[in-house]
């Protein structure tokens, strides 16, 4: 590729961009790595490849580039499938940088030397001071929207709820009736917990959840020795103390036997 | 060549070097606007393209704001969010009307104009999927993610897993980031309208010779219905259609191409085609229709079937789409013919008098929504109204001049196409196969009605009328195209994530969701539609839902039937999710918090269409959070 420095440095990238995206164990860093080696670098190789002998406008390069990264992916995740590993970041990062090298290596091949491709540059965007102080304010703008979005907001409105949820198991020793609790409530609440087992004392529990907490208990009891042993949960709030919130039936199996 | 058409585009291979308008740069810009403060260190002319880029975000984030106080249920005026699009997209119509521009100019324009309305769709609901589709692909794209293979089996809609091209292109971003599903999508699917923007761009320079005329109908595609919101989902399509337009785009080129040169297209077409095919069946057959379309119309004009007719691409496609419907999509048959099929009978039957039209602007899911204001409606029709009355000034002009240019005639036989997508929209079941076609049309319709030159009606009173006419046209097309093309109700964001006392609270559904995903992982349920696609994604869940099998009915009647438990074993469904909220099947709504005053239209569900898996016996309640509660039916399914 010598005298292509474009084909030199797509090459490179894309190494360097596997490499980053692979080792680096933080996705947003990853990302700005991983974006120029799956959306633009093999559609640009394969690109070169096509166009060696008559080299398109940068804009339509840049299209063409992304467009055909898109197709690159879309149609190596096939060839993938058929691999041993499948898609893994490892072969696809293989699978990527083999596309840019064969690509690059093709049109280095075609071109014709020295290539007027290689030489010319990308176009410089030329900015006022002005002008860059409106181009930071209209990125500021959209990243404050994302930002936004992205934030959950108060809604007084929106009506909040409680979860309930139980599972139970057994083993030789025992069996387990593990009860959760999850408030998506506007506000804390309290709460008063009763859970009966078939022929036992219910155990009672009192306890405040603030908005998004749970809270998980585990009521232990002999292992069933034949039939299935009811449980109920019953939740109350603390405010309505008389009427049963949320309601929740379950078996205790026998051990060996999972519900 | 056609006695008084134009000669073809301009052979100078390079779109850059493309006059802006064949009438030259004639003036400074037309200070219509008064800039004042800050504002006025801004040169005309060198910084008008970061003042667009400034208004562009400045709008994006009106829109934020908007969305964000209707998240937060306080019901803001829906102005806050229309001038938000208006502030992104006027002054790039604008600008795009003017000769001052050039090519470069115009594309960065037009890209920039794309990828803010596609912005827009990503604050609407960010950081999670909320539209049907797109929590189905999603489901997928993790599937690939979890075992490292494509064509895992999709419960909701089976034959998405064998059109992986979107999936398997985001796990290579996923896999190599360790990004979400969520993430990596946005992401693709923002690079995949970059190249529908630009792919437009150049084609339209291409066949229309002018890079103002290519500006001004790329910014008019953005008016096509489905462009804000349905097509920027996270959903095969929206990788296939840009794909189709970077095909188009190469033909185009290819056409102007020297004979010896020819050759170079055909690795980059060939590739383009087959990843179409392997992303989206309906969008691999319009690729196929339009190109015979195009072989057919080239033939037309030039008499030949020799190179450069595309004819052989358009056998390479059919062949391709035939090979994967037949090798490894099989069931796209069973899924796409009852659609076709109804929507052929509807139409016979709304025009035999034996059905009523449908009543636009209600929802299809049969749930009481809110009504379309009649100013909502009213632009609407506005907006049709226009695109009415410019379609014969834009056929007149592309018969004048570019009937020499078979991708022209093509776009003017979609464009009127596109008016019989209209008239499918009053048949309720073919109402979906005219939307689907809408899109793919509306490429012609947005250059024809670009052809009408309204920009260069200068009265000698008002020079700048025309360009100002356009402008407003483009806004109103903008406008009222997206109110045609997502309910009205569902253009702000609902509440999903609510902030309580500093702590973040979700929504219902969406609890269930991630209960089922921390306590239940791997399982399977039967559910309500919403409720099963947010089990799909975030849950990870296996579950179904609809009338196939017919999950509907068992969650909808009051009592159990007898083939209702043994369906469920057949099917592997241990849980059952019964929802007493009326929008529990609403697949566009469903997903949100409730609020008081919608709590308190809402009428309650029969109470034994909820408790009536309670009387199994062995079934166990294991989960609850008030309207949504799961039956574990172990042992007597």
């Amino acid at each position: 590729m010598r005298g292509h420095r474009d084909l030199r440095r797509a090459v490179a990238a894309s190494v360097l961009c596997a490499a980053v995206a692979l080792i680096l164990p933080f996705p947003a860093i990853c990302l700005v790595f991983a974006v120029p080696l799956c959306l633009f670098l093999p559609g640009y190789a394969i690109a070169s490849a096509a166009f060696a002998h008559r080299p398109l406008a940068r804009m339509q390069t840049l299209v063409l580039s992304v467009g055909l990264s898109l197709a690159v992916l879309a149609l190596g995740a096939l060839l993938l499938n058929y691999l041993p590993g499948g898609l893994r970041a490892g072969t696809w990062a293989l699978l990527l940088v083999l596309v840019v090298f064969s690509g690059c290596r093709a049109a280095a091949l075609r071109r014709p030397k020295p290539s007027g491709a290689s030489r010319s540059t990308w176009p410089r965007l030329q900015v006022s001071k002005s002008g860059g102080v409106l181009l930071g304010g209209g990125a500021l703008a959209a990243i404050a929207a994302l930002l936004l979005a992205m934030t959950p907001v108060p809604a007084k409105n929106a009506v909040g709820y409680t979860e309930l949820w139980l599972s139970t198991r057994s083993n030789a020793r025992s069996g387990v009736v593990r009860v959760g609790v999850r408030s998506e409530e506007q506000h804390e609440v309290g709460y008063f917990l009763r859970v009966r087992l078939d022929g036992e004392k219910p155990k009672l529990r009192l306890f405040n959840l603030v908005p998004g907490e749970t809270r998980m208990f585990r009521v232990r009891t002999a292992p069933p020795s034949g039939a299935p042993v009811p449980v109920v949960a019953s939740l109350f709030r603390q405010d309505e103390p008389k009427s049963v919130y949320r309601r929740l039936t379950g078996l205790v199996p026998p051990p060996g036997k999972s519900r | 060549m056609a006695p008084g058409a134009a000669g073809p585009a301009s052979d100078t291979g390079s779109v850059s070097s493309m006059p802006a308008e064949p009438t030259g740069r004639s003036r400074p810009a037309q200070a219509g606007i008064p800039i004042s403060g800050l504002l006025a260190k801004v040169r005309p002319g060198a910084d008008t393209v970061p003042l667009l880029v400034f208004s562009a975000g400045f709008g994006l984030l009106l829109c934020s704001v908007a969305n964000a106080l209707s998240r937060a249920a306080l019901a803001p005026s829906p102005l806050i969010y229309w001038m938000g699009i208006l502030i992104v997209a006027l002054p790039i119509f604008h600008r795009l009307s003017s000769t001052d521009p050039s090519a470069r100019e115009r594309f960065g324009l037009v890209c920039l104009l794309g990828l803010t309305l596609y912005s827009v769709k990503v604050i609407h609901d960010a950081p999670l999927f909320t539209f049907s589709d797109e929590l189905i692909h999603a489901f997928n794209a993790n599937q690939i993610a979890s075992h490292h293979h494509l064509f895992h089996a999709n419960p909701l809609l089976p034959v998405t897993p064998y059109y992986p091209g979107l999936e398997g292109a985001t796990s290579a971003l996923a896999s190599m980031t360790g990004l979400s599903s969520y993430s990596a999508g946005v992401v693709l699917v923002g690079a995949a309208r970059l190249v529908l923007m630009g792919s437009l761009f150049f084609l339209f320079a291409r066949v229309g010779g002018s890079a103002r005329t290519a500006g001004l109908a790329a910014a008019l595609y953005t008016a096509n219905f489905n462009f804000l919101f349905w097509g920027a989902q996270f959903s095969y399509e929206s990788l296939a259609l840009p794909l189709l337009m970077l095909t188009m785009m190469l033909f185009a080129e290819r056409e102007i191409t020297p004979k010896a040169s020819l050759k170079a297209w055909t690795a980059p077409i060939v590739l383009a085609i087959a990843a179409v095919t392997v992303t989206h069946h309906l969008t691999s057959y319009a690729l196929a229709a339009a190109l015979v379309a195009i072989s057919l119309a080239y033939w037309y004009v030039h008499r030949r079937w020799r190179s450069p007719n595309p004819w052989p691409f358009a056998l390479v496609t059919l062949a391709v789409a035939a090979v994967w419907l037949l090798v490894i999509a099989g069931s796209t048959v069973g899924y796409l013919s009852p659609v076709l099929s109804g929507a052929v009978k509807a139409i016979v039957n709304t025009a035999t008098g034996e059905s009523p039209p449908r009543a636009l602007f209600h929802s299809s899911s049969g749930t009481a929504i809110e009504a379309t204001p009649l100013s909502a409606r009213a632009i609407s029709f506005l907006a049709v109204a226009l695109l009415t009355v410019g379609l014969p000034f834009g056929l007149w002009r592309v018969w004048k001049r570019f009937r020499s240019q078979p991708f022209a005639l093509v776009f003017g036989v979609a464009a009127v196409g596109f008016f019989g997508t209209l008239a499918l929209r009053l048949t309720p079941p073919a109402w979906e196969t005219g939307n689907r076609a809408s899109e793919f049309l509306f490429v012609g319709l947005a250059f024809v009605l670009a052809a009408t030159g309204l920009e260069t009606w200068r009265p000698r009173a008002r020079p700048w009328l025309g360009r100002a006419l356009l402008t407003g046209c483009l806004g109103v097309l903008l406008v009222g195209g997206a109110i045609s093309g997502w309910p009205w109700d569902a253009q702000l964001s609902q509440p999903l994530r609510v902030s309580a006392e500093g702590k973040t609270i979700v929504s219902p559904p969406l609890g269930l969701a991630e209960w089922a995903r921390e306590e239940v992982p791997g399982g399977r349920f039967a559910a309500p539609s919403a409720d099963a696609r947010l089990l799909l994604a975030p849950g990870g869940e296996i579950a179904m839902s609809g009338e196939s099998p017919d999950i509907e009915d068992i969650l909808s009647e009051t009592s159990l039937a007898g083939w209702e438990l043994p369906l469920l074993r057949k099917h592997h469904l241990r849980y059952v999710v019964t929802d007493g909220r009326a929008l529990s099947e609403d697949v566009l709504r469903g997903y949100f918090f409730s609020t008081r005053e919608s709590v308190a239209q809402e009428e309650p569900a029969q109470k034994d269409t909820v408790t009536k898996f309670a009387h199994i016996p062995g079934a166990t309640r294991i989960y609850t959070n008030g309207d949504i509660a799961v039956y574990d039916l172990e042992g007597k399914r």
